[in-house]
């Protein structure tokens, strides 16, 4: 194949981002060792903008792919990279002031390594190939490792990135070796090919393999969203990583995470077939409708833990990592409530729906927790005392990023929360929405002590506490986000219910 | 302009933003905010009611989607029609009144910016409320309208009385919303939506049974009970007068209250299909007319008396529409406001002056206060049915639709009632600004900011009526509510000219002609009316007491069985949680063994479910 007939325009925003990366590499180089590297911030925010423009003008065109379907632009992936660009800028924004040569000396690197992680995480968005999905999950977690451990002098930065990494090598190699059972059965690693050769090898009596790979696959990959049970490794990261980092971890590596276990399973599991009924099709039975049962078992699982462990939490990261991985567990409740082909369609927006919010709702949170961390030297809890006094608008924004995240009206949290509890629901899954609900009522605890430390606690000084011009930007940004989507959450989920279509998983499309 | 209705509201919301923030700083500067955001929400008010003046002038009205559950789809907007462009005028007006007059009579208070923000929110809801295209959003501002409500009866915080009485409100009203919740809901099961147009719609086409339709209607009625302070629910209104007067002249005379009646000519489709429905509507707001009148005739605060007025007068409003007079309800609504908030403000003015609400302790104020002595004789003449005035052209068509409607003995009831309202309103104005001084204060006439706003409304007092003779009744219908004009026998005017009369005279035979108060208990009659029927006495220990009792009980139970519960299941979350961090040690091997050990979990579930099933 001739790459000159490659229609490059595909890959539009992934080229922004990696010519940026080389740009700044290079350019890290030739800059002297004490000149400023904010600008590569900056410069990086603007090339983000431009990758956003050009993943919009993708959006509501058919599919199309490159490369042998390895590669392909569908209005899936497009909608999770508008997520990662959002998200990764907003991150920017929080590192420029967040970046200290003292503590980080190769702040060229940080932003570099940001930039990689992005395009590790839309190419497991856009591909259709495992080879292709696994290479963007790792140039993911490379980049991650290396950022968790950029602070070079901390213990705690340095044990973080020790630990993130092994875990990381085991998850990988547990989703590898259920990736080879499904090679083994049908000889390719395309997942449209997959999806095309599965049902047959799963009806000829290769059912328990099938099985193995779902399990394996579904295990590897709970490492990425941190659910049960590769969950243990994110409090120890979440505390030892630069906050920003931790943001990122949090809101775009997760939402990677669900990105690519969204594509594989959906794609490759929901044609297998267990029995056909000819008679009234609708009665058909499938594979994945019943596996589901076991994604329902491992959401309940996350939230409980999730939620019950933050209790104890005194440090404001590892709370907030516990809360991390109890929203992993909600969000996974709209794929265990798939019982249907029918509902389909809707519990991945539902899913969409509180990424978007949950992103928009952490970013909020990690920022303030920036801001209050940097300001009293100590990432306990206590830092937030007194913070409405210090500074009222910061804490009423904190206040409703927290109950948001606690899932109360009138908050984009309450309306997520909402919908997925209608999916499960809808599919009679009464257990799963029960546990949602216990355990929601179980984090009140833990976010509301933030808010007790805020308003009824002293703080340790009364000194007003001073945010810079760009964090007061991303505050209110969220803020607005929060509210505005509380009341009025058909905006997106309309323009979700717009550009998502399910079939795009499923069709070739045509080549450029 | 009527697509830019939204922006009525949106004033009031601004200045509410802006004196929660600022308001501190502002000190009495927030007067200025709220007035000038009142200012433009009327101006836009007033082009939309010109806008929608004309005879072929169209209803306006937009909706977004809000949340999709299922298949139904519940929306927000707004609208205009000419009941609530009329609606939105009133409430804009009276509120501006308000909110100038309270710069005078709030001045010096402590909290002044705080009162403010409360009426800027209240201002808010109720306007919000008038433009609501369906049952969901009114009922949301139906209830903020009462929390703003709560916040101002008790806005004297540290006075015992306004404590309860803002409890109280909050309570007794609560009952009635129960009642509208329930009935919507009822209502949105059965019809699918919320929308006023679609549950029209649907008993038009008689999709709804006989018996349903009765049913959610007298629920609706319930609500409106509740907030319009009608008989049995009545007794929060009078108590609510602890608030502070301005709060009274617009909450609890002119807008909020009304809300029952705006809501009942609003579902009016709903009400005229139900024969049952619409007589539990007279009847009720017959029966309150006569008796709040009654209570109204020897109580001797000057708050109270008005306030007894009001619920009669809002009894009057339900009797116009439950008797299918549309019109009148609506027309006696739209007067009622001004004359109303009118006497409330001018007895705010002589509380301001003599610093007492006893009109035992009065007497002879009209000397030195020339405005607030004429001004109230406009109010007690217009409320009384004096001819020429707003009062008497609404009463007046009242009593036509009741008595061409049929119910005769809910037509003397109410002529009666009306004999009671001018013996009641000269009572006070005898009492109050003739005769010789039974005070020591230093009476002074209120400043220009108080006098100003009473003046505009007396005037509105005197011309409001005459509105009837450009069309009002053919214009307020043509938003698809079938009413029609009534042309009454010519006697029951006259009848209703003698009622006016007969009153005020009696009141200058008993009080005006020698100007003596009686002393000691009263007995009798007059003592069971002084105590109000025992209402609040019966309340207390048919409802109250045992309720008390059976709270007790509950909060044994919620002590030990509840709480119990309640610690129960912290300790097991924290059980839960502790066995969580026990393996988090800490130990990245651990970490990868808990990995492995999930794995192998669920493939031995699958085999046990293999082998099993």
């Amino acid at each position: 194949m001739n790459l000159l007939e490659l229609n490059w325009g595909l890959l539009a925003p992934e080229l922004t981002i990696i010519i940026l990366a080389a740009v700044i590499t290079i350019a890290d180089l030739v800059m002297s060792d004490k000149g400023d590297r904010k600008i590569f911030g900056w410069v990086s925010i603007v090339g983000i903008v431009i990758a956003i423009y050009f993943t919009l003008q993708q959006l509501g065109s058919p599919v199309e792919y490159l490369l042998e379907n390895s590669y392909r632009v569908d209005s899936f992936g497009s909608l999770f990279k508008l997520i990662f660009l959002v998200g990764t800028g907003i991150v920017f924004i929080m590192s420029i002031n967040y970046i200290d040569k003292e503590e980080i000396p190769h702040d060229g690197e940080f932003y570099y390594l940001l930039l990689t992680a992005l395009v590790g995480a839309m190419i497991m968005a856009s591909s259709a190939d495992i080879i292709t999905l696994y290479i963007g999950l790792e140039l993911l977690s490379f980049s991650s490792y290396i950022m968790v451990g950029i602070r070079k002098k901390n213990l705690k930065s340095n044990e973080a990135a020790f630990k993130y990494i092994i875990t990381g090598l085991i998850s990988s190699t547990v989703f590898l070796y259920g990736v080879s059972f499904i090679y083994g059965l049908t000889g390719s690693t395309n997942l449209l090919v997959i999806s095309e050769r599965l049902p047959e090898a799963f009806t000829n009596g290769f059912d328990f393999y099938v099985y193995l790979g779902f399990f394996m696959i579904l295990v590897g990959l709970s490492y990425k969203i941190a659910a049960v049970p590769s969950y243990m490794w994110a409090p120890d990261v979440y505390e030892g990583a630069p906050t920003p980092v931790t943001a990122f971890l949090a809101v775009i590596s997760k939402a990677a995470g669900f990105a690519i276990i969204i594509r594989i399973l959906v794609t490759i599991f929901v044609p297998i077939v267990t029995e056909y009924n000819f008679a009234d099709p609708s009665q058909t039975e499938f594979f994945f409708f019943e596996a589901t049962t076991y994604l329902a078992i491992i959401a309940a699982l996350t939230m409980i833990i999730g939620n019950t462990m933050a209790i104890f939490q005194s440090n404001a990261k590892r709370l907030l990592a516990l809360s991390s991985v109890a929203h992993a567990g909600y969000i996974l409740i709209p794929l265990a409530s798939m019982k249907s082909p029918l509902t389909m369609s809707i519990d991945i927006s539902n899913m969409i729906f509180y990424l978007v919010v949950y992103l928009i709702m952490n970013l909020g949170v990690f920022t303030v927790v920036t801001i209050v961390n940097r300001d009293a030297d100590t990432e306990d809890i206590t830092s937030f005392r007194g913070l409405y006094h210090r500074n009222p608008l910061l804490g009423v924004a904190m206040s409703f990023f927290l109950i948001s995240l606690a899932g109360l009206p009138v908050s984009a949290g309450f309306i997520a929360k909402f919908n997925i509890f209608v999916s499960a629901i809808t599919v009679k899954s009464y257990w799963l929405a029960g546990i949602m609900v216990v355990t929601s009522v179980i984090s009140y605890f833990y976010y509301f002590n933030i808010i007790r430390q805020m308003y009824m606690r002293p703080g340790r000084t009364e000194a007003k506490l001073r945010v810079s011009n760009s964090l007061q930007f991303v505050i209110l940004l969220a803020f607005l986000g929060v509210l505005l989507l509380g009341i009025f959450p058909n905006t997106l989920l309309d323009f979700i219910y717009q550009n998502f279509n399910l079939a795009d998983l499923f069709t070739v499309g045509f080549q450029r | 302009m009527l697509e830019n209705a939204w922006l009525v509201p949106l004033f009031p919301l601004i200045s509410f933003v802006l004196l929660v923030a600022f308001g501190r700083q502002l000190k009495e500067g927030a007067a200025y905010v709220g007035i000038v955001s009142l200012l433009s929400s009327f101006i836009v008010a007033l082009g939309i009611l010109f806008e929608r003046l004309g005879h072929d002038a169209e209803n306006y009205i937009q909706n977004f989607n809000w949340l999709t559950i299922g298949d139904k789809t519940l929306t927000v907007g707004f609208e205009i029609t000419p009941l609530n462009a009329l609606m939105l005028f009133v409430v804009t007006l009276v509120s501006l009144m308000v909110h100038i007059y309270s710069k005078g009579y709030m001045h010096g208070d402590e909290r002044f910016p705080v009162f403010y923000t409360y009426l800027s929110l209240f201002t808010f809801s109720m306007l919000s409320l008038v433009i609501s295209p369906n049952l969901l959003q009114a009922f949301i501002f139906w209830e903020l309208v009462g929390a703003a409500s709560f916040l101002l009866i008790g806005f004297y915080y540290f006075k015992p009385s306004a404590r309860s009485a803002a409890k109280k409100a909050f309570i007794v009203t609560r009952i009635g919303d129960l009642g509208l919740l329930i009935g919507i809901s009822l209502l949105f099961w059965q019809v699918g939506t919320f929308e006023y147009a679609g549950v029209f719609e649907a008993v038009e086409q008689g999709l709804v049974e006989p018996g349903f339709i009765t049913l959610t209607a007298i629920l609706i009625f319930i609500g409106a009970i509740g907030k319009s302070g009608q008989f049995p629910l009545h007794t929060w209104l009078p108590d609510a007068m602890e608030g502070p007067t301005p709060v009274s002249a617009l909450i609890h005379a002119a807008t909020m209250v009304a809300a029952g009646v705006y809501l009942v000519a609003r579902t009016f489709p709903l009400f005229e299909a139900s024969e049952t429905a619409m007589y539990v509507v007279a009847t009720v707001g017959g029966f309150t007319a006569i008796f709040a009148a009654s209570i109204g005739l020897v109580q001797n605060d000057i708050k109270r008396v008005l306030a007894y007025s009001t619920v009669s007068q809002l009894g009057y409003m339900m009797l116009a529409l439950g008797s299918a007079g549309f019109i009148a309800g609506v027309f006696h609504l739209f007067t009622h406001a001004f004359f109303k908030a009118l006497l409330f403000l001018t007895a705010g003015s002589v509380i301001h002056a003599v610093h007492t609400q006893n009109i035992k302790e009065m007497g002879g104020l009209g000397k030195e206060m020339k405005i607030t002595r004429a001004v109230f004789l406009i109010g007690a003449l217009a409320i009384s049915g004096f001819p020429g005035l707003a009062g008497f052209f609404s009463k007046d068509l009242i009593l036509m639709s009741v008595y061409e409607s049929g119910h005769v003995t809910l037509f003397w009831m109410a002529l009666i009632a009306a004999v009671m309202t001018a013996f009641y309103m000269f009572r006070l104005y005898f009492l109050v600004f003739s005769g010789k001084p039974r005070h020591n204060a230093n009476v002074h006439e209120s400043p220009k900011n108080m006098t100003i706003p009473m003046i505009i409304l007396s005037l509105l007092a005197i011309f409001a009526g005459y509105i009837e003779f450009f069309g009002f009744g053919e214009w307020i219908t043509n938003n698809g509510v079938i009413a029609e004009e009534v042309e009454g026998p010519k006697w029951i005017m006259y009848l209703s000219i003698i009622a006016a009369f007969g009153g005020i005279a009696l009141a200058w035979l008993m009080y005006g002609r020698d100007n003596k108060v009686k002393t000691g208990e009263p007995r009798g009659l007059h003592k069971l009316l002084f105590n109000k029927y025992y209402i609040d006495e019966l309340y207390s220990t048919v409802v109250v007491r045992p309720y008390t009792i059976f709270g007790y009980v509950l909060k044994f139970f919620d002590k030990y069985v509840i709480g119990g519960l309640v610690q129960l299941s912290v300790w097991f979350s924290k059980a839960i949680g502790k066995i969580g961090s026990r393996l988090q040690n800490g130990q990245v091997q651990a970490y990868g063994l808990i990995t492995i050990i999930g794995l192998v979990l669920l493939l031995v579930s699958l085999t046990a479910g293999r082998l099993l099933g």
